[in-house]
């Protein structure tokens, strides 16, 4: 069984998923490119995990589930990178210091390997948990 | 970029000479080098069980086979569009002074690189300073560039 | 020639070529700025009230009763509005006592508040083109984000004062959490910090100016990146919202930097605005009322305080009205939950994720693309600019203008 892995989550910008953004935000393109989480070699290893793997990424704030991918940077255990999304969103609470910045750049959440059946949260349903 | 030993490795590795080279790694050289094509290779072709490596060999050699004579070859769908090659070309900045040489897009039609639809497009590649006889080894594109959307082989 | 509203560069040699509704060629933008242009094609929004359609004039007045009946309405986006539409919206702000702000309030405010007071020298990007020798991009990627910004002005192309320009007169340095597809261009200059580890990283580079050995880092380096700086003649430095998030209530470390650099040679700073026009927000504000953003009209006098930020008043408003800006896909999930329960009124040209979710959508014609007006670029220089694109649609302006006169 593989384990649960603790990282920090920082935010960051990738131009061909916000050039998909930017065509529409309900394509599978911007999903596809928007659900994903870069995750160092080492932890990678740790969660058995092979580009593609849907994770399941947990925090105080809520929960994705989105697509794991191998980072070609130097190594970075522990630290985990998402482009700026609905997704990455779902994550960012809303109080650090005087709740006037979002702590974006360093979001703590633990990953895990989902069942086999888990797809990677649609926009729909983050919508639906928005209007909530 | 695959390697000479990547396309050996597809290659029958009997060395039979049937491609008019003493070895297959000789071969796979001058595939690299574009002086061989893939069907001289005869048996590669011919022999059923080397299907899966043939199929194979010819997907790495596509790009390599649509290189232009410069070697320079263009890998649109990784591109930004940055214009760090169009602006840093010693072709462009030679030819327009004012424009690509200050960072704008260029205009003149002498130009080698310039972005369109988002994306790199080379012309005048008999301009490039890796061409012709006065050949150099320019790397300007290739060293500005963000993402390896340019390459040479 | 056109300009590109993709992002805070403002790109003024666009060349575009439409038929029939659809792109057929441009040259010069970036790949960021064609998708920007390709959207004027995809996913445009109709006027409509709770999900069904109706004709703008009943779409205006259905949004002008609902900003005229809430008792503290918000009035958010604008960054990427021309100023001409920002300055309809400041009147609005006064006429209905509404909270106004936008997306420099979480990001790049607390760095614009000093530049625009002067506290932190600035300049322009023409001057970098010039002058610069040593760009820094610190918590910032413009390749990813402001694709042409090394191309146009920090990087590569020729200057005034630096002909050899890249190949021998500049230098460029990253300071990032990762490496980015900047950091790969500069890498001999890439310096790694941690999350959060900027404020040490700036505490290093203040010890060995001083000639201390620094605390963190690897010391060779950062001993060999202190006397680059002090051999640098004019610098610049682009923070980015990694350095602006990391820093936060410690801006004045940043200060401190500066006037220890600006002792020893010339170094200057510009915001690496993202939205086209966040600056011009900025400036507007400042003029009109004496705060960059996060003002309250309620009462009569601008009140600025982080209570008016958008990210608390989303949960104290109770309507708000969006221009320009789709925060249920930016903001954290709870400001977005927040602005999801109120009656949202949408100005958009575009279908996003916040107009899926209001009440009243209001579409918009493209700027830049279809309709024309004025915006300040990152560093600072105002660029006008005409429509390309022929429409019957309303600008931003024009739409403010009809609410106000409704209310
Ligand atoms: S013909 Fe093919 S198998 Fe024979 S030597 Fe040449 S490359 Fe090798
Ligand atoms: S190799 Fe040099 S001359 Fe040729 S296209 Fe690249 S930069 Fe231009
Ligand atoms: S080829 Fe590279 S340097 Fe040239 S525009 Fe594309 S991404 Fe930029
Ligand atoms: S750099 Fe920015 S303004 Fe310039 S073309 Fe790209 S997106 Fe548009």
């Amino acid at each position: 069984m593989a384990e649960v892995v603790e990282v920090i989550i920082v935010t960051v910008r990738d131009i061909f998923q916000d050039e998909a953004g930017r065509r529409s935000r309900f394509s599978d393109e911007y999903k596809n490119l928007s659900a994903l989480i870069i995750l160092d070699k080492q932890d990678m290893i740790r969660l058995e995990a092979k580009d593609g793997q849907k994770l399941l990424v947990k925090n105080d704030v809520g929960s994705v589930v989105v697509a794991a991918k191998t980072s070609e940077d130097d190594m970075h255990p522990g630290l985990a990178f998402m482009y700026n999304s609905p997704w990455s969103n779902q994550l960012v609470s809303d109080n650090v210091c005087d709740g006037s910045i979002p702590g974006n750049k360093r979001i703590k959440a633990t990953l895990s390997t989902t069942e086999e059946n888990m797809d990677i949260t649609q926009i729909s349903e983050l919508q639906a948990r928005m209007q909530s | 970029m695959v390697g000479a030993m990547e396309i050996y490795m597809l290659l029958p590795k009997t060395n039979c000479k049937k491609c008019g080279l003493p070895t297959c790694m000789a071969f796979a050289v001058g595939l690299l080098g574009r002086e061989k094509k893939v069907d001289e290779c005869t048996p590669l072709i011919e022999e059923k069980k080397y299907e899966a490596k043939l199929k194979k060999l010819r997907e790495v050699m596509a790009p390599i086979e649509n290189a232009s004579e410069t070697g320079l070859i263009i890998h649109p769908e990784r591109c930004f569009g940055c214009g760090n090659c169009v602006v840093a070309c010693p072709v462009n900045v030679a030819a327009e002074p004012t424009r690509s040489a200050v960072g704008l897009g260029p205009e003149s039609e002498k130009v080698i690189l310039r972005v369109e639809d988002g994306v790199v497009v080379a012309n005048n590649l008999k301009e490039c300073r890796r061409f012709g006889p006065n050949k150099t080894l320019c790397n300007a594109c290739t060293a500005t560039c963000p993402s390896k959307a340019i390459e040479f082989v | 020639m056109a300009i590109c509203t993709g992002c805070s560069l403002l790109c003024e040699d666009i060349v575009a070529t439409y038929e029939n509704g659809a792109l057929t060629h441009v040259k010069n933008l970036c790949r960021k700025g064609h998708g920007h242009f390709q959207a004027a094609f995809t996913e445009r929004t109709v006027p409509m009230i709770d999900g069904e359609q109706v004709t703008l004039d009943r779409a205006i007045a259905k949004a002008a009763e609902i900003l005229k009946s809430a008792k503290s309405p918000l009035l958010y986006g604008w960054s990427n509005s021309t100023l001409e539409a920002q300055a309809a919206g400041i009147k609005l702000a006064e006429k209905l006592g509404a909270t106004m702000d936008d997306t420099s309030s979480f990001c790049q405010g607390i760095l614009m508040e000093r530049i625009l007071s002067g506290k932190i020298p600035s300049c322009t990007l023409d001057d970098v083109r010039n002058y610069a020798d040593t760009s820094i991009f610190w918590g910032s990627d413009p390749s990813s984000s402001h694709p042409r910004h090394l191309s146009r002005f920090s990087y590569y192309p020729r200057g005034e004062k630096r002909q050899k320009s890249y190949e021998e007169e500049r230098t460029c340095i990253v300071v990032d959490v990762r490496k980015s597809a900047t950091a790969r261009l500069c890498s001999n200059y890439y310096f790694r910090v941690a999350p959060g580890g900027d404020a040490q990283f700036m505490e290093a580079i203040l010890a060995v100016l001083e000639g201390k050995i620094p605390k963190v880092g690897d010391k060779k380096k950062m001993i060999e990146l202190g006397s680059h700086l002090k051999k640098t003649k004019w610098g610049v430095i682009f923070p980015g919202p990694g350095m602006i998030d990391s820093l936060q209530d410690k801006m004045e470390l940043f200060e401190r930097l500066l006037a220890k650099l600006n002792e020893i040679t010339t170094f200057k700073v510009i915001p690496m605005v993202g939205h086209y026009n966040m600056r011009g927000f900025n400036e507007l504000m400042l003029e009109k009322t004496g705060f960059i953003n996060r003002v309250s009209f309620k009462g009569g006098a601008a009140a600025h305080g982080p209570e008016h930020s958008a990210l608390v008043a989303a949960k104290t408003c109770d309507a708000a009205l969006v221009i320009g800006s789709d925060p249920l896909s930016a903001l954290p999930f709870c400001t977005a939950h927040a602005l999801a329960r109120l009656p949202l009124i949408a100005i958009d040209p575009r279908r996003s994720l916040t107009t899926d979710a209001a009440k009243v959508v209001i579409p918009s014609a493209i700027s830049g693309l279809e309709a024309g007006g004025t915006a300040v670029r990152m560093d600072g220089v105002k660029i006008k600019f005409e429509p390309i694109i022929d429409t019957n649609l309303l600008s931003d302006e024009q739409i403010l203008t009809r609410i106000m006169e409704a209310i």
